[in-house]
């Protein structure tokens, strides 16, 4: 009955990382178009680098290979709720800022958003897999942007989508290390100790 | 005393036979760092001839540091009027110029100054001075005519991801004189260090401290020589620079009893660290050698494709890329194979040819197997029986027509 238990868990653990696979290769191109909308509508310089913005997660990590597999997920979901939230938060903008006349690029950040969405569900399923269950969203509102101006808010946005299009890389390449068979473990614990 | 002068032609930098007069009563002279006498001549008091020695000795190594210290490199651009001062010589001394050991013509002198107007690559060599009597070397240097460097070319590019990625350059034209290179990599606020490589020369590696960064990298490289410096700079992202090397060990073959199928194999590239975390993609092409058209095939994962629309009987060319599936650009093609797919051999209606067939594993054309006639040595086993048929067939029928 274990057995039987642990080989579901892991089927099921290869199909949400597969679908998951799929799915931030999907959003990674979606994301890289939205860039050049964004860039183009919100009149910006597509070189323009951006410093580092409070709120927004860096997707850059250092000694990438050795990260557990549970550190993988919860590095991932915390991201994808902070993008969450950051990209609700600029559709609201932009809605204030242009209302119906840049429908097109309210439209591709709604699309977006969803996708990130999607994509948070999948990781929260896979950490319910590994009996860990996901962590509450406490803190996960990004922090208020009132304060910056609306070309600050532009730039934000820019650092927003580009930090997501990397995020999408690295999710790919850690669900393709999640998805990696473990040799004679069970699901939960090769998900815990797979690196 | 008598004085005795010898002229040496000088080789290098070897200094020149100085002059001492000879002590005593034979009609010897004294070479620099020895004695030499005439046959015949009567033997020197001994103790007055080692002081001789001695004092040689002393004179020629004070002539070699002389001549040592005046020797130098001198570095002038292709086009610059040179003027050669002969050491602490006078304008006015008499002295002699050569170049790599062949005098210079005085027309090229001013007093006792070399000039030499609008240099080439050519007049780069040895250029020495010696005194015009005595035949002391005075100075001496070694002219290296060249350029200042132009920009250089630097290229920096990461075949084996996500390990680190290597830069390399060169000068888009050469400078003559030896030059040096200095190379910097800054990430952010990060200088990191760029590992030169043993070979070839222009080349360094970076291994990557971080992944999936969106800060880019600055890499500058600084080339300097004696007439000038210059400089290049490249600024790139993590993923842009990201090109595997072409797939390795292309295999075509044909498909046994398949006319129009060609099997494909290949291998990720070596260089490729981690293909199954980080899989790469590949991109097929293939054409008849007749035509300059190519078909292509986009394959997201898998070393292997099978052809099924080669036409049949024509040998076909094949090359495959590899790109990583996510980031990146495409690898150069690979090396190209050929390979025809299988024919039927044609079977012979007069002889009782049997034929053998062979599937062929190499990647050279197809070579259809040779056909073997039935009375044959060697013959495949199993055409004998039909053969004997035949033949009686061929008898009996003759006997029918014989006696009906």
């Amino acid at each position: 009955m274990a057995a039987a238990d642990n080989t579901s868990a892991a089927l099921r653990r290869r199909d949400l990382c597969s679908r998951g696979i799929r799915l931030a290769g999907k959003m990674r191109s979606d994301v890289i178009d939205l860039l050049d909308t964004y860039v183009e509508r919100q009149g910006l310089d597509a070189s323009a680098s951006v410093a580092s913005v409070e709120g927004v997660p860096a997707a850059a990590v250092e000694r990438w290979d050795e990260q557990t597999g549970t550190q993988r997920l919860l590095e991932n979901l915390a991201a994808y709720r902070a993008f969450r939230a950051l990209l609700a938060q600029m559709l609201e903008e932009q809605q204030e800022q242009l209302g119906e006349a840049d429908a097109a690029l309210g439209r591709a950040l709604a699309a977006v958003l969803l996708q990130v969405s999607a994509f948070t569900y999948h990781l929260e399923e896979l950490l319910r897999l590994e009996s860990r269950g996901p962590p509450s969203e406490e803190g996960a509102e990004p922090p208020p942007a009132a304060h910056l101006s609306l070309f600050e808010r532009k730039l934000r946005g820019l650092g927003v989508l580009r930090e997501l299009a990397q995020w999408a890389v690295r999710s790919t390449r850690d669900l393709r290390q999640l998805a990696k068979p473990s040799p004679g473990s069970s699901s939960a614990a090769s998900l815990a100790e797979s690196p | 005393m008598r004085w005795s002068v010898r002229r040496q032609l000088p080789a290098g930098k070897q200094p020149s036979a100085l002059l001492v007069p000879s002590l005593g009563k034979g009609e010897g002279f004294l070479e620099a760092g020895g004695l030499r006498s005439r046959p015949g001549a009567k033997m020197a008091n001994p103790v007055p001839s080692a002081c001789c020695v001695v004092l040689a000795a002393v004179v020629v190594v004070y002539a070699q540091r002389h001549s040592q210290q005046e020797s130098h490199i001198q570095y002038e651009r292709v086009g610059a009027d040179v003027t050669m001062k002969c050491g602490s010589m006078d304008w006015d001394a008499a002295v002699t110029w050569m170049a790599n050991g062949t005098d210079i013509d005085a027309s090229h002198l001013n007093g006792s100054y070399l000039i030499l107007k609008n240099v080439n690559l050519t007049q780069s060599g040895q250029y020495s001075c010696y005194e015009g009597s005595s035949w002391h070397l005075k100075y001496q240097t070694h002219l290296r005519v060249g350029t200042p460097p132009k920009e250089p070319l630097l290229m920096c590019r990461s075949n084996n991801y996500p390990k680190g990625f290597y830069c390399s350059w060169h000068l888009p034209t050469p400078t003559y004189i030896p030059n040096s290179f200095n190379i910097s990599v800054i990430h952010g606020t990060r200088e990191m260090v760029c590992e030169k490589d043993v070979f070839p020369k222009n080349r360094c590696h970076i291994r990557y401290l971080q992944l999936f960064s969106t800060v880019k990298y600055k890499v500058t490289l600084t080339v300097t020589n004696a007439l000038g410096k210059n400089s290049t700079t490249a600024t790139f992202d993590e993923f842009a620079i990201v090109k595997p090397d072409p797939p390795e060990s292309v295999v075509a073959k044909p498909v046994p009893n398949n006319p129009r199928r060609l099997e494909v194999s290949w291998q990720n590239p070596s260089s490729w660290p981690d293909p199954e975390s980080f899989p790469l993609k590949f991109f097929l092409r293939y054409r008849p050698l007749i035509l300059d058209q190519w078909q292509h095939v986009e394959l997201s994962d898998g070393t292997s494709h099978t052809i099924t629309d080669a036409y049949a009987g024509k040998e076909y060319i094949i090359q495959v890329a590899a790109k990583d599936n996510d980031i990146g650009t495409w690898s150069d093609w690979s090396v190209a194979v050929h390979a025809t797919p299988w024919t039927e051999e044609p079977k012979h209606l007069t002889t009782e040819a049997q034929v053998t067939e062979t599937t062929s594993a190499s990647t050279s054309s197809f070579m259809p197997p040779p056909t073997t006639k039935i009375c044959d040595k060697g013959a495949v086993v199993g055409s004998g029986a039909v053969a004997v048929c035949w033949t009686a067939g061929l008898v009996l029928a003759a006997y029918g027509v014989l006696f009906i």
